[in-house]
């Protein structure tokens, strides 16, 4: 058996599903951040974005890129009118906050299961061949995802750090009450904070939505593993989230190389309740709960 | 454990804090104001509760099943209660369920255990898992607690399907003999229903009986304020074990009881959803109410008859139920059947 080849690819998939982790468990972080709030209906926004992917590309012939960039609109959208008509009451309520969420999963996943079924669609593959990156031979779709997913993170970035929106948005995610005496208003940046959380979730789905299939149960698993992310990158806080996002992407595809996949996710809750013990308030980030 | 308590609860009641003060006011005015009517509404309350009660077996089978379900569902439920009460709130409740069932199940076949037997080892197995783990996660505030437990219930759920040589993988177990007790075999819904029932109600009478001592109102407390619990001397951690492994082993019970009487179980029985379902009866029969699980389980399960062959119809109604109690009715049904609430749970 060749290692090189072996450990080649299972850093290329590490990496590609360590971006998936990183984008939704930044979106999740984010949403906490702003609203105190646990997102449970976060996996259900990232099958969203699947969806309204698969519906862009497949129905209406959309190109794969614009599908990805209006799935996220579509879904930011919808996220902040949710987070102004439902959640507004709740903003700040951590236990009630989060059961309300539950209750939207369930809405929105069922609503789902009525509209498309419980079959898994596929969107077609957005490339073809292979290109070969230091000996190893990927195939260019999943280069094009990490592209993709690189590009939306560092757009993410700039937003945030750059732009008028981002900053009051990072001071209500620092201290809404010192944010609104400085002028920015909070009302404002609650549905907009959700939204944009949500919004990287949809990314999220549409960008892998080609690689993996669609389906409304999509989101479980994703939003299972953001958990276990945000709890290692302390919640609250993105650039834990972002480095604790790719290393158990990593850290999962190596083990796999190792261990069946269940006998790795039960080593990863192993590692992440003796994470959580030794550093409770994240292992990277600044957790803030 | 009693004992145990005993020189708190001197120093409890020499300087009551201002929570626990406020709680004994609270009790006691209630209490003044139900007396004049107490005896009269109570005897009427009984008799309405002993005729539903009894109601089930004269109803035919399809009720009956409805409700041993009820039944188990009310003893499970009070289990996350119970953890509720101590001030965490379990997203895994699923995981003590299924331990409890794959417990009573596997010890009986595997080591020729009798079912009882089986049955309490299944029980102290889950309490134990409860207390260890609950050492190590209790120290969790709020939502951390909130995401470790749903991963756990993961975790149980993989391992169960996993494990294919002991618990069948995803085939489950099937032709689960019935519970039996010195010969007596609960092999048939009248049968069941009886005991399904005397746990049930003793279940909401342990609690009742619980949350009315010095250990039940120390667990208040905590849930209240863990740090002004913790100054004025409770051990919060051990409280939170305590009533982690109480509700824990509640939730078991309800598994060993799922498992005897359906006689099938499969990790797919024991998903997320399983455990959303526990909190949604939580939440819609009143978090703040010691009878809250009983009315929740007895209003939501029933419900999936209503919209039997659409289940995805009855998902949404649970998830606009969850939403709706919140924001409008936060107490619960619970807070709508005591016309008196006392205002610091009215929150």
């Amino acid at each position: 058996m060749d290692w090189n080849l072996l450990l080649g690819q299972a850093t290329v998939n590490g990496l590609i599903v360590g971006l998936l982790y990183l984008l939704m468990a930044v979106g999740f972080t984010l949403v906490f951040g702003v609203m105190r709030m646990v997102n449970f209906a976060h996996g259900e926004f990232y099958m969203l974005g699947g969806f309204v992917a698969y519906a862009l590309v497949v129905k209406l012939a959309v190109p794969f890129l614009l599908a990805v960039a209006l799935s996220f609109v579509i879904t930011t959208v919808i996220g902040s009118l949710l987070e102004w008509l439902i959640l507004k009451p709740l903003r700040k309520d951590e236990l009630n906050g989060m059961i309300v969420t539950i209750g939207l999963a369930l809405i929105l996943q069922n609503l789902a299961l009525m509209m498309f079924g419980a079959d898994p669609v596929s969107l077609p593959s957005i490339a073809v061949g292979t290109s070969t990156l230091l000996g190893v031979a990927v195939a260019n779709s999943r280069l094009y995802v990490v592209a993709f997913a690189i590009v939306v993170l560092a757009l993410l970035y700039v937003f945030l750090r750059h732009s008028r929106m981002g900053r009051g948005l990072r001071a209500v995610v620092e201290d809404s009450e010192t944010a609104s005496i400085q002028g920015v208003r909070a009302r404002f940046y609650y549905p907009l904070g959700f939204g944009i959380g949500v919004g990287l979730a949809a990314v999220g789905g549409a960008l892998m939505a080609p690689l993996f299939s669609v389906s409304p149960f999509m989101g479980q698993t994703p939003l299972l593993k953001a958990f276990m992310v945000v709890i290692l990158g302390g919640l609250g806080s993105i650039p834990g989230a972002a480095i604790a996002g790719l290393c158990l992407g990593l850290l999962e595809s190596y083990s796999s190389l190792f261990l069946s996949s269940s006998t790795a996710d039960m080593l990863i809750f192993v590692l992440v309740i003796v994470g959580m013990l030794a550093f409770p308030r994240g292992l990277i980030g600044r957790g803030e709960a | 454990m009693e004992h145990m308590e005993h020189p708190r609860l001197g120093s409890l009641r020499v300087a009551p804090s201002p929570l626990e003060g406020a709680h004994l006011a609270a009790q006691q005015s209630w209490f003044r104001g139900r007396s004049r009517m107490a005896s009269s509404a109570a005897l009427g309350l009984a008799a309405v509760g002993i005729l539903c009660a009894a109601w089930p077996w004269s109803a035919g089978q399809f009720v009956l099943h409805l409700a041993i379900l009820t039944c188990i569902n009310i003893v499970i439920v009070n289990g996350l209660s119970l953890i509720d009460r101590c001030g965490q709130l379990s997203f895994g409740h699923s995981a003590p369920v299924a331990l409890g069932a794959y417990g009573a199940v596997l010890f009986s076949s595997a080591w020729g255990l009798g079912t009882i037997s089986a049955a309490a080892l299944a029980l102290i197995v889950a309490g134990g898992v409860a207390c260890l783990l609950g050492w190590v996660i209790l120290r969790l505030r709020g939502v951390y607690f909130v995401l470790v437990t749903f991963a756990f219930a993961e975790l149980v759920r993989l391992v169960l399907l996993d494990a294919v040589s002991v618990t069948g993988g995803a085939n489950g177990i099937a032709a689960i003999p019935p519970l039996s007790i010195g010969g007596f075999a609960f092999d048939t819904r009248e049968r069941f229903y009886g005991l399904a029932l005397v746990l049930a109600v003793a279940s909401v009478g342990f609690m009742v009986w619980l949350f009315s001592r010095p250990l039940g109102r120390a667990m208040t407390a905590v849930a209240a304020n863990p740090a002004l619990a913790e100054s004025t001397g409770l051990n919060v951690l051990r409280l939170q074990i305590v009533a982690y492994m109480g509700g824990s082993a509640l939730g078991a019970l309800g598994g060993v009881l799922t498992a005897r009487y359906i006689g099938f179980v499969s990790p797919e029985s024991f998903n997320t959803s399983t455990s959303v379902a526990f909190i949604t009866m939580l939440v819609i029969g009143g978090r703040k109410s010691l009878y809250g699980p009983l009315l929740g389980a007895l209003v939501l399960t029933p419900l999936p008859e209503l919209f039997r062959g659409a289940v995805q119809t009855q998902h949404i109604f649970y998830g606009a139920a969850l939403i709706l109690i919140l924001r409008f009715l936060p107490g619960g049904i619970a807070s709508i059947l005591s016309a008196k609430i006392p205002p610091e749970t009215a929150k």
